[in-house]
């Protein structure tokens, strides 16, 4: 196999990447997402912390409460700055409630605190909105604080010792770290992988469809440097990809803590994703049934070694906050043998395909 | 001998199913068979060992042996023990600290998490301590019932383009309609003490967000809407993300065959064989489309019977199911190879599904949620009936566009344009030209024009959806000069293509002539459609910039000319170069009128 062959070919998939414009598209995907990952960002996080929006201070959110008696449960919510919270009756509280009025409607059942029974509470919010679920946050901090309060007056019933933790106050809270670089961050920067991964077997199955192998072949080019030029060319474009997608975080403000690991390690998992496109495409040399069974298998790959310890997904999350060890070199030459077998593998494959007519299946 | 064209149609997918079970049945169905057993093999793994992908994403460190073992069972943190001297010391490294009692985070958004999850983890681990208590009303002496009460949407209160909020006041708010009788809660937990027990002691076990999740369609709880109040989960308006999942990706999956279908007819010429037979080209389309648009339906029905959803489902689906084929006949034909095939179908995909899905998490809180066929998937889940004004409402602009381009793909669908292998953008020419007629090029235009229309009503409703969160006087901001930009380029690609394919170029009379077409094409289609569907977003502030002041419908009719013409004349005396520096100009001056039609300027 000759380099500067591999190189030709690579060189000529690379110009029609280029010429053909989809690598416009992608781009332009990219910024559609990055887009995304910051309506994420900016619009939920101000639905759900209404203080996070300059200008709302001072916001309150009205409760309808129905009960027999001003107890704690009134003055614990009337404590809070966010609640206002209204004595009315039931029928007037939900219909307040329905015209948006009125966040919360509460009802309070006569049980005394220090009664045998349990003390009932009902809770009316509207279904299915944004705001409910705002308030159903804030209701349940007060219902906890209710809780402990009513364990206080009953606890002499009690009989279990749990290791108790004090935790500190009014830190916060955060909903959208775990969920911006637990799930959005590995899917964004390991999509470039996927998308390769199906451009290897568009390359691999065009030449047999269109009829174009035998020209090629026909030149000092041999069947197994065709294929590691295509294969080289969808390897290169991942990185590029990947790394404007980090910036385009960046520039979101959300910053990675390893960005070059982490790159390293989507270099690694793309070539293994792409070998396994390669031999989709060698195997049936037609575009339909290959990027069919690739992407079920893709979808086998992924669950399965989402179950496992140590799986290059979690690497790239644990890179991403700064909380991985030097175990990670370990996991990225394990991937890069298991790469190697494949290699193997694939070119016994290509020279046995190679021999065969130039047909589709 | 031609035969009745449903008799070709039926001929055509006949055939087409022929075809496609037997290139499935060579190799692909026992590869299919071997992975859908190893899928399944692979989802029970995966349900028994947990997704490890956020393993080890907090530190803590502790000097209490015990708390750091509870800790430790949460595969997101890696628990570190040592003295509290040495803890301490290293406290940096930590995101929580555990010293004794007391908890420690460091003041970063990554503290923050840590100790919103820490504190999950404790709350579960005492639920399950406490559960175990002989008397069970002094562990949970509090209990909630949760009930759910519809609003009527209100959109008064979102135009200031904020959330709706109620305004904080001194006294109790007085409803504005009749008050209605409403039944009296029950005054006592309905369940003996020991099912309560063995549901707490469930619901610590399984992990929430799952279950947030899984409520939407599995298992409810078993203690029907009672709860204590670590039980309570904010109900996240997200049922759509599961929608999509659930619904959506399996119908684009499908409608790839559709489009690799086309493409295939493609290459080689091969589709010339069914081009020299006596069938319509529209025959030929509909009847390759059929057998995968039933598949699709098919594959609907059974979602819908496995989630145990009303079968009204399948209505708003099926618009959606037309749109991406349509969609697939339009790439699958436009595309020069397989790369720009995949290129342009992940980036279509990516559109598609932010646009049905964006919209959707608003359900109930924006008329705007209702652009999205979803939304009244969510309103059934929630056992809101949909009416038919909200069907039209949402689904129009899926029927319309799916309608247009299935007859751009029949007018197209001919040898020299089917084997051409023109560049992407001036393919897409190719096909638009395919509508002009170069004998009356100013009845095209005003043609193009109206047709132009849910195209560019798509687009707004996009960014629409994006930008109504944002603050007030950016969002109107952006709002403005993006629809603006959009109505620009969509008017000016008439007059474009025009001035590429005519001989001579444009000629001064076309310029005009076409410009007043196009205008008064757009304004017609704009009224259309207005009357059809979206009077009611009309009401919001956002509505009223996309669809300003119809009354007058001379005022409008002259801005769209006006900026057409600019366009025009750009192209006539300035040739191609200065087409984009036309749209900006033109752009600008229809950003003017608005704004002093909203009275921002004065004129």
């Amino acid at each position: 196999m000759k380099q500067r062959h591999v190189a030709v070919v690579a060189k000529k998939e690379l110009a029609g990447i280029y010429r053909e414009k989809t690598i416009v598209f992608a781009i332009l995907l990219q910024l559609f997402i990055a887009l995304f990952s910051s309506f994420l960002m900016v619009g939920l996080t101000t639905m759900y912390d209404p203080d996070a929006l300059a200008g709302v201070r001072g916001f309150q959110y009205g409760v309808g409460y129905v009960g027999l008696e001003e107890g704690d449960l009134y003055s614990i919510i009337d404590d809070r700055r966010d609640l206002a919270v209204y004595q009315m009756d039931l029928n007037t509280a939900i219909a307040a409630l329905k015209e948006r009025q009125l966040s919360a409607v509460l009802w309070v059942s006569a049980s005394p605190p220090d009664g045998e029974g349990p003390v009932l509470l009902t809770l009316y919010t509207l279904q299915n909105d944004m705001q409910a679920a705002i308030v159903e946050v804030k209701m349940k901090e007060v219902f906890l604080e209710y809780e402990a309060m009513l364990r206080e007056i009953r606890s002499d019933r009690l009989t279990m010792e749990p290791i108790r933790l004090t935790f500190p106050e009014g830190a916060g809270t955060s909903n959208y770290f775990e969920f911006v670089f637990g799930l959005l961050i590995p899917l964004l920067i390991f999509m470039p992988a996927i998308i390769s991964a199906a451009l290897v077997i568009d390359l691999i199955c065009e030449e047999y469809q269109s009829g174009t192998l035998e020209t090629l072949l026909s030149t000092t080019v041999t069947y197994t440097e065709m294929l590691w030029g295509k294969i080289m060319t969808c390897i290169l474009i991942v990185p590029i990809q990947s790394a404007a997608w980090l910036a385009l975080l960046a520039a979101n403000g959300i910053v990675v803590d390893a960005p070059f690991a982490m790159l390293l390690h989507v270099i690694a998992g793309s070539f293994v994703l792409i070998l396994i496109g390669a031999f989709c495409a060698l195997h049936y040399r037609e575009r339909t049934s290959a990027q069919f069974i690739f992407s079920t298998a893709v979808v086998v790959v992924i669950i399965t070694a989402m179950s496992v310890p140590y799986n290059p997904l979690n690497i790239l999350v644990r890179l991403g906050v700064g909380t991985m060890g030097s175990i990670h070199w370990l996991v990225l030459a394990g991937m890069i043998a298991l790469g190697a077998l494949l290699v193997l593998f694939l070119n016994r494959y290509a020279d046995q395909i190679s021999r065969l007519p130039l047909t589709t299946r | 001998m031609r035969q009745g064209y449903l008799r070709q149609v039926s001929v055509i997918a006949r055939w087409e199913l022929l075809r496609t079970l037997t290139t499935m049945g060579r190799g692909v169905l026992p590869a299919a068979i071997v992975l859908f057993i190893l899928l399944v093999a692979a989802s029970g793994f995966a349900a028994g060992s947990g997704v490890h992908l956020q393993d080890g994403i907090y530190r803590v460190g502790t000097d209490n042996t015990l708390a750091g073992q509870i800790i430790a069972e949460d595969t997101r943190f890696t628990v570190y023990t040592g003295t509290s001297a040495q803890i301490s010391q290293s406290r940096l490294f930590y995101d929580v600290v555990i010293l004794g009692n007391n908890v420690y985070y460091s003041d970063n958004e990554k503290g923050r998490a840590a100790l919103t999850a820490l504190e999950r983890v404790y709350e579960r681990y005492t639920a399950l301590i406490s559960a175990e208590e002989p008397d069970l009303y002094a562990a949970y002496p509090l209990w909630i019932d949760r009930r759910y009460e519809q609003s009527e949407l209100d959109f008064t209160a979102t135009e200031r383009g904020e959330r709706i909020s109620p305004v904080p006041q001194r006294d109790a708010p007085t409803p504005r309609g009749p008050v209605q009788e409403v039944a009296t809660p029950e005054p006592s937990v309905p369940h003996e003490p020991e099912v309560l027990r063995e549901e707490i002691t469930r619901s610590a076990r399984q992990d929430d967000t799952v279950a947030r999740y899984t409520s939407v369609i599995g298992q409810e709880s078993e203690l029907g809407t009672f709860r204590t109040p670590a039980q309570l989960a904010p109900p996240l308006p997200y049922d759509s993300i599961i929608l999509i999942f659930v619904f959506i990706f399996p119908l684009y999956f499908t409608s790839q065959f559709y489009m690799m279908s086309i493409m295939n007819e493609r290459i080689e010429r091969r589709g010339e064989i069914l081009l020299s037979a006596p069938y319509h080209p529209s025959a030929i389309i509909i009847g390759k489309a059929v057998p995968y648009f039933f598949l699709m339906i098919a594959i609907s029905l059974v979602i819908i019977l496995i989630t145990a959803l009303p079968l009204v489902v399948i209505l708003p689906l099926i618009p959606v199911i037309l749109f991406f084929l349509a969609a697939a006949l339009a790439i699958g034909m436009l595309a020069r190879s397989f790369k720009e095939l995949s290129f342009l179908s992940i980036f279509f995909s990516t559109l598609a599904t932010s646009y049905l899905f964006f919209p959707s998490i608003f359900a109930n809180v924006h008329v705007v949620s209702l652009i999205s066929p979803l939304t009244l998937v969510v309103l059934q889940i929630q056992g809101d009936a949909f009416g038919l004004t909200d069907y039209l409402y949402s689904t129009s602009l899926f029927f319309l566009t799916a309608g247009i381009l299935l007859y751009m793909g029949a007018k197209n669908y001919t040898e020299e344009r089917l084997f051409s292998l023109h560049q992407l953008i001036p393919r897409t020419l190719e096909f638009i030209s395919a509508c002009i007629s170069k004998r009356y090029p100013v009845v095209s235009l005003g043609l193009l024009g109206a047709l132009a229309i849910p195209f560019v009503f798509m687009a707004q409703m996009m960014a629409l959806v994006l930008f109504f969160n944002l603050p007030m006087p950016l969002s109107l901001l952006l709002m403005i000069g993006y629809a603006a930009a959009t109505e620009e380029v969509a008017k000016s690609i008439g007059i474009f293509t025009l001035a590429k394919i005519l001989p001579g170029g444009l000629s001064w009379r076309l310029v005009f002539l076409g410009s007043a077409a196009t205008a008064l094409g757009f304004v017609a289609g704009e009224k259309l459609l207005l009357f059809a569907t979206i009077a009611q977003v009309t009401e919001s502030v956002f509505g009223s910039i996309l669809f300003l002041s119809l009354d007058l419908l001379w005022m409008p009719f002259l801005l769209h000319a006006v900026c057409v013409a600019v366009i025009a004349i750009a192209l006539k005396a300035g040739g191609f170069r200065w087409y984009i520096p036309g749209i900006f100009l033109a752009t600008i001056i229809h950003v003017l009128y608005n704004l002093a039609v909203l009275g921002v300027i004065g004129l």
